[in-house]
């Protein structure tokens, strides 16, 4: 489904992306985590096709994103660092507009933004103008707009940041959902980023770990928790260099504030 | 194409809910309105002066086309200079300032699509503000007999000029993510471009005992909206004045297309 093969993107003499290659399948699940500035957010923009790579290419759904890029995009449902939503316009016109602008099908589209809000939980504000809702529900609107195509390829950047415990579980389990094949017939891949390891315990089968640009771990889970003991413990050994200092000083302030 | 109306339909309908356009609209209207009203008040009063001191060969050739909707057409000029940019600084710039940009070029559309649709948005405001202005004229009608080509022809000279701001506003509004900036760019270009054919006319002036007009000047003239604008108000519908505007709107829209895509090599 994903297939980047030496990724690199330069800005200016600085190297925010190093020749990274990775794979990943329908159905996987995928934790994308580096510490702050390791170039996750500049990977995701290079995969849905916001930017080109200064190298090397990716292919998503059988489709080279440099190549055939229109044909990518269609494939990939993303939600950016900041949801993008327009503050004047309500939900449901909101989402009505996205999924113009994904080719979803007229005859569909009611139904694919009445899914979308359902599976977000937003059916009960679906009037209201986007800028009068709180953080959480924005987030929310952002994740319906990545979903409302169908699309086989999840791209999510720090998903649950602003929502409450009880959402943040809800969107774990739609994402857990998503993945497998039993919503909406196709089993998908995703990606998501996030800085909150439990996050990835919970619902990711593989992680990728990058730092400064660079590919520096790419291992599923349950590899990681028998060979490195634990997510955290890795996380720390391989971003902060030789000596691990203690694994819970580092989870405390990485689980918050990724900005 | 067949996004161009679903970005289309969203820009205006956002037009629609922002206080902005309103306010574009409202001041528009009243700034024609009252002009109107000033040059037929002075029309009158130049008319009846005329008559009380008996020159009669200077008020044959004092006409309602080439005194009121003439001068009218210039001053209308002068208020779109300034108000079509508040028009179109959004267009781009929110995108950025939302990060509504990151859907957009993420989405399986083309630049094209996207720049032509926020244009042909801006481009049915601008043609609202043109259609005031023909309702007002259209007042003169019932007041005396202007010549209904010429001041069609004038209207299509407002209506290309119109068009031609909000290609440049469109422009100036995709290079930064400040509405204001935006605003204030367009209105500093779109001001150079007016001043640009009365700096050549001076030029010209300077030159006249010589060789007679220089190339340079010939082309910066051509340029400027001035002369093109000039001759439809006159009633003249060359097609070398239609090619000017179709050239301008063309150019820069090319250069807005340009600088939305720069954001993919920066
Ligand atoms: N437009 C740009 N110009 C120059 N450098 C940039 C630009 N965008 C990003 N960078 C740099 O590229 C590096 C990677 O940034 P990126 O946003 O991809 O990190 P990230 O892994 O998403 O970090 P975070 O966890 O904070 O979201 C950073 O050092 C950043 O400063
Ligand atoms: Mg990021």
């Amino acid at each position: 489904m994903i297939e980047a093969q030496g990724i690199s993107k330069r800005y200016g003499d600085f190297v925010a992306v190093d020749n990274l290659s990775f794979e990943a399948e329908a159905g996987d699940v995928v934790g994308f985590l580096g510490p702050n500035g390791a170039g996750k957010t500049t990977t995701m923009r290079i995969l849905t096709g916001f930017m080109p790579a200064t190298d090397g290419t990716a292919v998503i759904g059988g489709y080279d994103i440099h190549e055939a890029p229109l044909d990518a995009r269609r494939a990939v449902g993303y939600l950016p660092e900041s949801p993008p939503v327009y503050p004047e316009m309500d939900v449901r016109g909101y989402l009505v507009y996205v999924s113009k602008l994904k080719d979803v099908p007229r005859a569909k589209r009611r139904e694919a933004v009445d899914r979308a809000m359902e599976r977000c939980g937003l059916t009960e504000v679906h009037r209201r103008p986007i800028g009068a809702l709180s953080k959480g529900y924005r987030q929310r609107v952002g994740i319906a707009q990545a979903i409302v195509h169908e699309p086989r390829v999840l791209i999510l950047d720090e998903p649950t940041v602003g929502l409450d415990p009880n959402q943040i579980l809800e969107i774990r389990e739609l994402l857990a959902r998503l993945a497998r094949s039993d919503e909406g017939g196709t089993a998908r891949t995703i990606v998501l980023s996030t800085h909150i390891l439990a996050e990835v315990d919970a619902i990711c089968r593989r992680v990728i770990l990058i730092r400064d640009g660079r590919k520096v771990l790419d291992q599923p889970l349950e590899q990681i928790r028998s060979e490195q003991g634990s997510l955290e413990q890795a996380f720390a050994r391989l971003t902060l260099g030789a000596e691990a200092p203690p694994a819970a000083s580092l989870t405390a302030s990485g689980s918050e504030d990724g900005e | 194409m067949r996004h161009l109306g679903a970005i289309a339909g969203r820009e205006l309908r956002s037009y629609f809910v922002s206080p902005m356009a309103y306010a574009v609209l409202a001041v528009f209207s009243l700034l024609a309105g009252f002009f109107l009203v000033m040059q037929v008040l002075s029309f009158n009063a130049a008319i009846a002066y005329l008559e009380q001191t008996q020159q009669l060969e200077t008020l044959d050739r004092f006409n309602l086309n080439e005194v009121v909707v003439y001068g009218y057409y210039h001053v209308i000029w002068i208020v779109l200079l300034l108000l079509v940019p508040g028009l179109t600084m959004g267009l781009f710039s929110n995108e950025k300032a939302n990060g509504t940009e990151e859907l957009l070029l993420t989405s399986p559309i083309t630049i094209w699509e996207l720049v032509l649709g926020k244009y042909l948005a801006a481009g049915a405001m601008v043609t609202l503000l043109i259609a005031v202005v023909a309702g007002f004229i259209g007042i003169l009608f019932a007041y005396g007999d202007p010549e209904p080509l010429q001041t069609a022809a004038g209207l299509l000279g407002l209506w290309l000029l119109a068009l031609t701001y909000a290609a440049i506003g469109a422009f100036t509004s995709s290079m930064t993510p400040s509405p204001l900036v935006a605003f204030v760019f367009s209105v500093l270009v779109l001001l150079m471009l007016f001043f640009l054919g009365f700096a050549v006319d001076v030029g010209m002036g300077a030159q006249a005992g010589g060789a007679g007009a220089d190339g340079l000047l010939e082309n910066l003239r051509w340029i400027s909206s001035d002369g093109h604008f000039d001759e439809l108000t006159r009633g003249l519908v060359d097609t070398r004045s239609l090619a000017y505007f179709g050239f301008m709107i063309g150019v820069f829209l090319l250069l807005t297309k340009a600088s939305v895509e720069s954001v993919r090599w920066r």
